[in-house]
């Protein structure tokens, strides 16, 4: 049994951008069981432009799970833009998990936001200011609701679990970005999160000019699927059964390189 | 596709002490402006400001060419911004896992 996942980020759909996405969401039809969105559906986070995304998604054929981003949080009314797109049936995501049954496959998806930070070595500390330790005190508390949420996953007796971000967990898939603004595009707390948590994929979008391919120190492979950076409709997945690891144990460090490099 | 002019406005005029901070005011009004465009890469380098990047639709680099042109006034400018609009293509490449 094959579970096909779509996954695509950074869209920014404007409010004229009607009809931009419905070819691709229609031909979900014949080629994905699900669909993932790593946030910044939007270009300025307003109302107007979120309606114009759940119209996109209306009806679409297959299941839709999403994350926003950055951009979907300019307009300061991020929780109006997931009421909008949760009406029109995209489960959005924030801190939570989704469980979906596909034909008996139980596909987990765990997902948040995500912050900047940055990686060992040049992250971020809560200290000093108050501006300071709320930037690295939001970077934590995302993470924790990743990890909350794949913790969830992990009784929840899933096949496959991914976890769903717009920021990055790793630094790979950021390279091509400057460096200088990694700790803008990313956080290590997330990779820390999902390594703890366990997850057999890690999907995330914002570095428009990053990597496609990077993997965690626990060794759960992240992909960067933000449109610009694919340049395709959307990144396309295909979950064979029996390619996800086996008992949802993810800190078992021994069993991982074995499997990578049996799928490279 | 590379689409890169050269946008030096031929008045023989140079880089200026203040051209990074006018970059930076490029870059504020780009994001906040109609395109909300954080993903260009402009900058300063020996005898121009380079501006280059992707943008999804020509109206945004339409946009984008009139706030540089505003922004920079003066400067000598090489701009390279390629529209690629979004794919909605139905065969996607696909991953094995």
């Amino acid at each position: 049994m094959t579970i096909r996942v779509a996954a695509v980020g950074d869209i920014h759909l404007g409010s004229t951008s009607e009809g931009v996405l419905r070819p691709a969401v229609e031909s979900l039809r014949d080629c994905a069981d699900v669909l993932l969105l790593a946030g910044d559906l939007t270009r300025h986070g307003t109302a107007d432009e979120a309606r114009v995304v759940a119209g996109e998604l209306a009806d679409s054929p297959v299941p839709v799970i999403a994350v926003l981003g950055n951009h979907d949080y300019h307009g300061e009314q991020p929780e109006q833009i997931a009421e909008i797109l949760e009406k029109q049936g995209v489960r959005t995501l924030e801190g939570e998990a989704a469980v979906l049954d596909l034909g008996g496959f139980r596909l987990g998806v765990a997902g948040t936001k995500g912050f900047g930070g940055g990686f060992p070595g040049r992250a971020l500390e809560a200290f000093g200011e108050p501006e300071i330790k709320a930037f690295a005190r939001r970077s934590a508390a995302c993470a924790d609701g990743l990890r909350a949420a794949l913790d969830e996953l992990k009784s929840a007796d899933c096949d496959f679990r991914i976890a769903l971000t717009h920021y990055s967990p790793v630094p790979e898939t950021l390279a091509g970005e400057p460096p200088e603004i990694f700790p803008f595009l990313g956080s290590y707390l997330l990779a820390q999160a999902i390594d703890e948590g366990g997850a057999d994929l890690a999907v995330h979008g914002h570095a428009h000019s990053g990597s496609e391919q990077g993997m965690t120190n626990g060794g759960v492979r992240v992909r960067n699927v933000a449109q610009p950076l694919i340049r395709r409709a959307f990144a396309l997945f295909h979950v064979n059964e029996g390619s996800h690891s086996a008992e949802h144990s993810h800190s078992t460090e021994h069993s991982r390189p074995a499997e990578h490099a049996r799928l490279a | 596709m590379t689409n890169a002019t050269q946008n030096s406005n031929g008045t023989g005029l140079s880089m200026t002490d203040d051209t990074e901070y006018r970059i930076e005011r490029l870059r504020h009004r780009l994001a906040h402006g109609e395109t909300a465009e954080l993903g260009l890469r402009i900058e300063a380098r020996a005898n121009a400001v380079v501006v280059y990047g992707t943008v999804a639709t020509s109206e945004c680099r339409e946009e984008i060419v009139r706030l540089v042109q505003e922004e920079l006034a003066g400067l000598p400018v090489r701009l390279d911004v390629t529209v690629a609009p979004a794919p909605a293509d139905a065969k996607p490449r696909v991953e094995e896992l």
